[in-house]
């Protein structure tokens, strides 16, 4: 009955939106069918299951070498550092973030700006996760997005007029917003960044209407969830049920498992996904137990915020696996002919894991990396078998002198694959992953000091393991869990995956190329350089009868800014701040 | 979440300041000095500001500009915290003092503590924070004092702290309990906290120290707080038992409630990685000739009882730094 009422209310808010806002409003029905239509991007992930995939077949491996490009638009000032957006495209207009919670609408034929709105940062703000933004969500006629100080600003996407600001988090106590916001039936649903202590992750929905908070799930256990009802906050039962269970002392209370990459959802199963972070403090012999939710894949309730269910990939995390990577729904036909409901996820920890989507069960899971060291395999419920000889960082209770025994971890903490989305192509049915193969070297360090104090640090150090590269972009088999292909690249990979219906996927490169691949054979078809590294997400749609594709340029994110042997490999590219559009010119258009 | 954790200070060395922007740093800042002592100020900070870099304050400029940008850990009493819209503290008042001597105006820079002291160093003395590259301090209070920390290198023989010089030591700080002797006999080791509540500030040694000691068997009681003030206030509160932090936080606590019965402790800390460790300034490495001036100053203020003193002053108790009792023999204890 509940859920009757609430659709009856969503759908007269619908409706209420449609003749407000005119033709052009981006509305629910948009955003969920965006993977089907080709005029528009109106959704992080090319649909809010997040595959990435793109049924246009315009562009495809006969005729993608003339690709060409059609303009170029630069951010501007000196903030020329990490451009990890995905671009958005609505009515010839193009919707992207830069680096610094910057916003831009442009004309998406000339490259013209329309509007640009720069947050206002307070002074002295330090963010724990970099300058990075990931992109808009469109609702109305609003975009909206999250800032480095933890707000929501929704502005008016004609004039870039702010509509609502609201504050998710406070940036004082260690939050920033850099992900993406999820929309679902008319609620902006939106994760935290977190530094490394202290903080608690959660997923929160606001009205997108009026910006007013709906719920508010924490997602360390023993914390209360919250529906706000008529601003009056009504507690909505406590995470995990109860404080305590899988954590020492009050640990729980700090625990981490921030949410800071955003969340997928999926209509069938009505269930918003999303990933958390590692467990605090960073040691794990401090906190014995699961320390659930943290490194956890979520199904959560979009109406209430409540946990449908939770798969945790790395539990105990000593190596700072955050588990936040994307899990994108997907259906396969299974042995006995039936349609499974699926979801994947290629972890930080360098398994890519299968689930049932409708219960969280594990299907099956295996390697994506070339060698994983913390763990030897996966039992049955797709629980890590650890590597107790030497794969976990040493306790530094057992210390003797300066400096703790070294242990060599791979995947490094930068993970198998980090936040660069995957994309998964309903043709071949392969997930394209964007993966890096390095290891770490990790120690207790005495010789450390914090706040004017003594303090015992983790010292490291990031390894390549192959002299010739550390990208690997691969096709992954989610059926069999074969690398059916592979590319490898000299730089790690660090932006986002596109698969189209045109036998294509498309990534870009640190090195600052643009690339197109043959999706059965991993062939490269294409190569265009911007002029910095790529580490935005390409996106693809149809505007007057062409077939275009855009990408963010500019390098940054978390890479160069880790020393070591991977800086050799990456210290000569030149940072950068541009999104760069392609077409495919008419007369181009060969038969396949 | 450590997607994107900024690293050490070597990131700069090895990745962009390479031999050409560092001679591009030395032609600039002639420039700059000619315009500051030929024309006007406003100008060259004009300049400054289009180079987006922070402007180069050797020991000339801070005292041709007439001030001297103290940097403090914000909020952090007895050292360095604001009230009343002034800086209060032992390190303010010790910073007063060093710009009091050097003939120029104290001005207090305020540093919101990032997750190791490398982080603090690379945005507040050397390279600036990416947000506000432009902000930095001419000295940094409250930098331990350890040649080994100074010369550190990372795994590919880099110094990673070579872009400042830690100089000045002017205190030893130490570990500290004080508990409630209501609730608890005089601490005699601190095995008594496998039975009772301990409270500790959040990610510090006290609290690693004492969630793992004894093979974790007093993590439980571990109680978190976000500094030592209000786990001094969980503790008058009732809520534990006793807490433990640096030697002048607990000492200045104690002295802040002379009525509350709460008293120091007198246990050692078996295991603990570093007991005691001396505390000083950093400069950046380019104007050491600022740090010289700066180290006479302190010197004489150790040297000459002024430092405890002004220790005194907050309730703290004070001892003269490791590097004195070198330098002077065992006399100095």
């Amino acid at each position: 009955m509940r859920s009757n009422t609430i659709g009856k209310q969503f759908a007269a808010s619908a409706l209420a939106l449609a003749v407000s806002f005119g033709a052009q409003a981006v509305t629910d029905k948009d955003i969920m069918n965006d993977q089907a239509t080709a005029e528009d991007v109106v959704s992080y992930g090319m649909g809010q299951q997040g595959q990435r995939y793109s049924p246009i077949t315009t562009l495809n491996d006969s005729n993608v070498k003339s690709l060409q490009p059609v303009w170029a638009f630069s951010f501007g000032s000196e903030k020329m550092r990490g451009q990890e957006s995905q671009p958005m495209i609505k009515d010839g207009v193009m919707y992207v973030t830069a680096s610094y919670s910057r916003v831009y609408a442009i004309d998406a034929k000339t490259g013209e700006e329309i509007w640009q709105y720069d947050a206002r940062l307070p002074d002295g703000i330090m963010p724990c996760c970099d300058v990075v933004n990931r992109g808009v969500a469109l609702y109305g006629d609003m975009v909206i997005f999250g800032t480095l100080d933890a707000k929501l600003v929704a502005l008016n996407k004609d004039t870039g007029n702010v509509v609502w600001i609201k504050k998710v988090a406070d940036y004082q106590a260690g939050y920033a917003i850099t992900a993406a916001p999820t929309i679902v039936k008319g609620k902006v649903i939106t994760g935290v960044s977190g530094g490394e202590f202290g903080i608690v992750g959660k997923v929160e929905a606001y009205d997108a209407k009026t910006g007013d908070l709906v719920w508010t799930r924490p997602t360390v256990e023993g914390h209360m969830g919250y529906v706000y009802k008529d601003g009056k906050a009504v507690e909505n039962g406590i995470s995990g049920g109860q404080a305590g269970l899988t954590w020492p002392g009050d640990m729980w209370k700090n625990g981490g498992a921030a949410t800071w990459l955003g969340g997928t959802y999926d209509a069938s199963t009505d269930s918003l996904f999303f990933g958390t972070g590692n467990p605090a403090p960073w040691n794990s012999h401090l906190r014995p137990g699961d320390n659930l939710f943290s490194s956890s894949r979520l199904a959560i309730d979009p109406d209430d915020g409540s946990i449908k269910w939770h798969f945790q990939t790395t539990p105990h995390d000593g190596w700072d696996y955050d588990g936040v990577n994307e899990l994108i729904s997907f259906d396969y036909k299974g042995k006995n002919g039936k349609m499974v409901k699926a979801a994947a996820t290629a972890d930080r920890n360098g398994f890519f894991y299968v689930l049932d989507r409708t219960n969280g069960a594990f299907i099956r899971g295996f390697p994506f990396v070339d060698k994983i060291t913390w763990a030897t395999g996966l039992d049955k419920k797709g629980r890590p078998i650890y590597n107790t000889k030497d794969g976990r960082p040493g306790n530094p209770a057992d210390m003797k002198g300066d400096k703790g025994e070294a242990v060599v971890a791979q995947p490094s903490f930068l993970g198998g694959k980090n936040w660069q989305p995957m994309a998964y192509s309903q043709d071949t049915g392969l997930f394209y992953v964007p993966s890096n193969e390095w290891s770490m070297d990790i120690w207790n360090e005495a010789v450390s000091y914090k706040k004017g104090a003594a303090f015992l640090g983790a010292g490291f150090t990031i390894k390549p393991t192959n002299d010739k590269f550390i990208g690997v972009l691969r096709a992954m088999d989610p059926k069999t869990g074969k690398e059916v292909w592979r590319y490898n690249n000299p730089a790690p990979l660090w932006g986002g995956v596109m698969a189209t219906a045109g036998n294509l996927v498309f990534t870009g490169t640190p090195e600052g190329y643009l690339k197109a691949f043959d999706a059965k054979t991993g062939e490269e078809l294409y190569k265009f350089n911007t002029g910095s590294g790529v580490v935005g997400t390409p996106i693809t749609w149809t505007m007057d009868g062409e077939q275009y594709v855009s990408v963010a340029s500019g390098w940054g994110g978390a890479v160069p800014l880790w020393g070591g042997e991977v800086a050799k490999v990456v210290k000569d590219f030149n940072q950068g701040g541009m999104v760069w559009t392609f077409k495919l010119p008419k007369d181009r258009v060969a038969a396949r | 979440m450590i997607q994107q954790r900024p690293t050490t200070s070597n990131e700069m060395n090895s990745t962009r300041l390479g031999g050409g922007p560092e001679g591009g740093i030395v032609t600039i800042t002639r420039y700059y000095m000619a315009l500051v002592l030929t024309m006007f100020t406003g100008a060259a900070i004009g300049q400054e500001g289009i180079l987006d870099r922070p402007p180069e304050r050797t020991y000339d400029a801070v005292i041709a500009s007439g001030f001297l940008k103290v940097g403090m850990y914000q909020n952090f009493p007895p050292y360095s915290y604001e009230q009343d819209g002034v800086a209060k503290g032992i390190d303010a008042d010790l910073g007063r003092r060093i710009a009091e001597r050097l003939g120029v105006e104290f001005q207090p820079h305020w540093i919101v503590p990032d997750e190791t002291l490398g982080d603090d160093l690379r945005n507040n003395v050397w390279k600036g924070h990416y947000l506000a590259k432009r902000r930095l301090a001419d000295v940094m209070m409250r930098v331990p004092y350890d040649k080994k920390f100074a010369y550190m290198q990372d795994s590919t023989g880099e110094y990673m702290n070579e872009q400042v010089v830690l100089f000045g030591p002017y205190q030893q700080e130490q570990w500290q309990i004080a508990y409630n002797p209501a609730k608890l006999d005089p601490v005699s080791t601190i095995a008594v906290f496998r039975y009772h509540p301990i409270g500790v500030e959040i990610d510090t040694l006290p609290d690693f120290y004492l969630s793992s000691s004894f093979n974790g068997s007093i993590r439980s009681q571990v109680k978190h707080y976000n500094n030592v003030g209000a786990a001094f206030d969980g503790m008058l509160a009732g809520d534990v038992s006793a807490v433990m932090g640096m030697r002048a936080e607990v000492d200045f606590e104690l002295a802040e409630h002379p009525d509350d019965g709460m008293v120091p402790a007198t246990n050692g800390f078996p295991g603990l990685t570093k007991q005691v460790w001396d505390v000083g300034m950093a400069v950046k490495h380019t104007h050491r000739q600022l740090g010289y001036a700066i180290e006479a100053i302190v010197d004489e203020l150790v040297r000459g009882g002024e430092m405890e003193a002004l220790f005194a002053r907050y309730g703290a108790r004070y001892s003269i730094p490791g590097y004195y009792a070198e330098v002077l023999g065992a006399q100095a204890e």
